[in-house]
């Protein structure tokens, strides 16, 4: 994403002749879609994305992007530019409003020369840079169905920007050709009720224009989506949820992709359920995963524990949201970290693993799967609800990097070669052999009671002792195992960040900001959140005056458990804490550092 | 032969009602023949729950009232496995009381025994949710958990049967475990297994049982005639007993999940996941998304 010194972002390049309205060339553009929910403002954006991606531009699409909202509205956004971005722009290029909220809410977020796109059906206004269009009016008379309105604004926009017809409108037909029939044929024809409103006017034609970008063979999709493929070619062949904001897509697309592999999902009657369905078809010796967000994540805390002692490989994505409770079920935050650290009762080990863009998401995906079945642990994908739900383009995904690793499995032969087969059997790194139930002349005892090697029931204290030890120390044995961190921006800077998940990409954009204002900084994206990545770390601290921990949530949770494994490094750390339920603007990390201190944003 | 996990001596008090059922299911396995190996039983949390350490048989301790999802997930993961489920009327009727009625409605070929004995053994004698009115100081009704199996639309294998008679239970268990491995579905049976220390109902339980298909017009076909049967032996207090439901064929509806899900039984746990073997349809995949 870092920017080459001799390439601004946003540029403004004026061409045309002199005599007609200067055309501003975008690099990087954004728009902003708000209305009430049922507006079908994500469909504009969806429709948008995949317009700018075809045209070899990198996208990032976000949902529900302002801050001041209350009652029905929504909103969504895009971003295109030539250079790689993983976070929304801070400011809008062009507003499309639906409603007056709309537009109340999205004009102060509006750049200099940004303009607005009004809906005049619905309500009127004069002012300046605002132009009207009675969109739900043309959908309404001409369709039947005022629905229609959002495609009819795609259609304008796409006059506005100079968009190719003819890929105007294969991108309608690509998003709705499953639906196919009237659904198709309805938006195609409101795709040109949009475009004939806007030829019929000359402003505010012709004043923006996208440029091409040189990215191709991109993909545009979410984090979540790019979770479930992971799952997939790791070798994951069951999955267990229960339908919760924002984790359910995962679920969705494994219904989809699963079957085709002999896979197997089940939407379970509570979280529970999945928990345990994913526990009792791990240790039959499918790779197996159930995703969530905080509240059933409590609710499976029980289970994680179990799959710590009993030692049986699952993997829980934790898509987080805001908490505690319900909270805010569709919005941002990244407040679980302490508790996944430190989650379910009496001491066991669990890796949590944080991936920073949607491309990440997969790779790490097949890692999580790896570490859970060779370290015979509960390994917990750690996302956040920006990097599940937002799209941005990510190149194709390379399946020569995929490598999969299942341990100490004993198959049928092997098994019958050894003198005795115990499932916890001491090894020196705490991994024991494992073969799944059927194997022929072997049985096993599986349990979350403490347990000798065979898995029988056991209270005796030095067995205790050494259960305890070849469990934990999975933490020490497994380290060179755990995703690597990684680290951008100018090696010889003092300040520094540190972050996971989805700050990664306005992180990276604040370090190229404060590089024009000549502040130097170096950012650690941290992939592997605990065990806590010490030795990492240090490296990364060891030259720098200070560094900012940046992450979403009240207490400073990531810094907390920084602190808590090394010590020394106390005064080094602040924080840049934002819990509004938005994620991170790159404007608001750049201030916060200028600011010199400890930042809570919002 | 490969030394692994072997049967060790049972925890439970001298004359506990679970070990006729720990007998009659020695038995039923023996009598189908089904290898050690091939069996995975599930044991809850409780007295009952520690069965799966007596006998020769691939153990998973569940936790308290999962016993029935984890089930269900080693059944799908590997429907070749023969999955057994066993813990007490606390386990599956309180804490567990979700899992059960969706076990119905999921309808996954595994059989499950609740060890009836309407107390919490393990944590000295309080009042499970089967406890009658009075007994420690109970004052809810108890909770019937035949009536509740007969009141869903496709209860598959229900029978309720007595610790006291390990004859008829071994009999019934073989008819159980036959249903499950035609991949017919879900098998349920309560058995009435006394806590000599807390609740000994020996006795009475063996007065009081009155098996049902001895009853004129029994059809365990039939919902409505066993749920009216069921009724009736109770008004009479009486405690019915006896296979309270067997479907007469196998119906569409009626087929189970793993069959639903699996057609050729191959599951998730033995599918093949390398990479090699998968590329084309992973590069089919990748190419249909985004």
């Amino acid at each position: 994403m870092t920017t080459p010194a001799t390439q601004v972002p946003s540029t403004v390049r004026e061409v045309g002749p002199s005599d007609t309205p200067p055309v501003k060339e975008l690099a990087d553009l954004s728009v902003l879609i708000g209305g009430q929910g049922g507006d079908g403002t994500l469909t504009v954006s969806d429709l948008l994305a995949r317009y700018f991606r075809k045209r070899g531009l990198y996208v990032y699409t976000s949902r529900n992007v302002l801050s001041r909202i209350r009652g029905g509205h929504a909103d969504s956004s895009v971003r295109a530019s030539r250079d790689a971005i993983s976070a929304i722009k801070p400011t809008v290029d062009i507003l499309v409003a639906f409603d007056k909220e709309a537009l109340e809410f999205g004009r102060p977020e509006l750049e200099a020369d940004g303009l607005v796109l009004y809906d005049s059906s619905v309500f009127q206004t004069d002012l300046p840079a605002t132009f009207g269009f009675p969109f739900a009016t043309l959908a309404g008379s001409q369709l039947g169905q005022p629905i229609y309105k959002n495609v009819a604004a795609y259609g304008v926009l796409s006059v506005m920007l100079g968009f190719d017809p003819a890929l105007t409108r294969s991108v309608i037909e690509e998003r709705f050709k499953r639906r196919g029939g009237e659904a198709l044929e309805k938006n195609l024809k409101a795709l040109e009720i949009g475009r004939k409103a806007a030829l019929e006017h000359a402003e505010p034609m012709h004043r923006f224009t996208v440029v091409d970008g040189t990215a191709h063979d991109l993909r545009l999709m979410t984090g979540n989506q790019a979770v479930a493929l992971g799952f997939v070619v790791g070798g994951g062949r069951f999955f267990a949820g229960y339908p919760i904001t924002p984790a359910t897509e995962i679920m969705e697309y494994l219904q989809r992709y699963l079957p085709s592999v002999h896979g197997v999902v089940r939407q379970a009657e509570d979280e529970l359920a999945a928990i345990n369905m994913v526990i009792g078809a791990a240790y039959a010796g499918a790779r197996s995963m159930t995703s969530t967000s905080g509240p059933g994540l409590s609710l499976m805390t029980e289970g994680i524990g179990h799959a710590g002692a009993a030692e049986v490989p699952i993997v829980v994505a934790d898509c987080q949201r805001v908490g505690p409770s319900t909270g805010e079920p569709t919005r941002h935050e990244q407040s679980d970290v302490a508790h996944l650290a430190h989650i379910g009762h009496g001491d066991f080990p669990r890796f949590l693993i944080a991936p920073g863009t949607v491309d990440d998401c997969f790779y790490l995906t097949v890692d999580a799967l790896n570490l859970a079945e060779k370290w015979r642990l509960p390994v917990i994908l750690v996302l956040d609800q920006a990097l599940c739900q937002n799209s941005s383009t990510v190149p194709g995904f390379d399946l020569s990097q995929v490598h999969l690793d299942r341990g100490k499995r004993l198959e049928a032969e092997a098994v019958a070669t050894r003198p005795s087969y115990k499932y916890y059997e001491l090894t020196p790194d705490g991994a024991s052999p494992y073969a799944l139930p059927g194997t022929p002349g072997v049985t096993s005892q599986v349990t979350g009671n403490e347990h000798d090697e065979y898995g029988h029931v056991s209270v005796n204290p030095v067995n205790r002792v050494k259960m305890m030890r070849k469990r934990m120390e999975k933490l020490i044995h497994a380290q060179s195992d755990l995703p690597l961190s990684r680290t951008f921006g100018d090696p010889a800077a003092k300040i520094g960040f540190i972050g996971f998940g989805s700050t990664t990409g306005p992180i990276r954009e604040a370090q190229d900001r404060l590089q024009t204002r000549g502040v130097s900084t170096r950012f650690f994206q941290a992939r592997t959140l605990f065990p806590v990545p010490a030795r990492e770390l240090s490296a990364f601290l060891e030259p720098l005056d200070h560094a900012y921990v940046v992450e979403h949530n009240y207490a400073g949770q990531f810094a907390g458990l920084i602190r808590e494994a090394m010590p020394s490094y106390h005064a080094r750390l602040r924080s840049i804490l934002k819990y509004d339920g938005l994620p991170f603007r790159a404007a608001e990390i750049v201030k916060a550092v200028e600011g010199g201190t400890d930042g809570r944003v919002g | 032969m490969v030394e692994s996990a072997k049967p060790i001596p049972s925890t439970w008090c001298p004359g506990c009602g679970d070990f006729g059922a720990l007998a009659a299911l020695k038995k039923a396995m023996a009598e189908l023949k089904i290898p050690p190996h091939e069996a995975v039983l599930v044991g809850g949390i409780g007295c009952s729950g520690g069965i799966h350490n007596f006998l020769e048989i691939n153990g998973l301790h569940a936790l308290h009232g999962r016993l029935l999802a984890q089930a269900v997930g080693v059944k799908l993961a590997n429907p070749k496995l023969n999955v057994v489920a066993i813990g007490g009327d606390g386990d599956g009727y309180a804490i567990g009381m979700g899992h059960f009625m969706h076990a119905f409605k999921k309808n996954a070929s595994i059989l499950y025994v609740v060890m009836m004995n309407e107390t919490y053994g393990l944590t000295k004698g309080q009042a499970a949710p089967t406890a009658p009115l009075g007994y420690e100081g109970n004052i809810e009704r108890p909770f019937d958990a035949i009536l509740a199996a007969l009141s869903q639309p496709q209860p598959n294998f229900v029978a309720r049967t007595f610790s006291g008679d390990p004859k008829t239970l071994t009999k019934v268990l073989v008819e159980a475990l036959e249903f499950n491995r035609a991949n017919r579905g879900f098998a349920f049976v309560e058995d009435l297994s006394p806590c000599v220390t807390y609740n000994d109902t020996f006795k009475e339980w063996r007065e009081k049982v009155l098996d049902v298909s001895t009853l004129p017009g029994y059809d365990a076909s039939d919902r409505a005639v066993m749920f009216r049967l069921c009724l009736e032996t109770m008004d009479k207090g009486r405690i019915p007993i006896g296979v309270m439901h067997r479907p007469r064929e196998v119906s569409t509806e009626a087929e189970s999940l793993e069959l639903k899900l699996l057609p050729d039984r191959i599951g998730p746990a033995v599918t093949p996941i390398d990479l090699e073997g998968n590329l084309p349809t992973y590069q089919k995949l990748l190419a249909a998304a985004g």
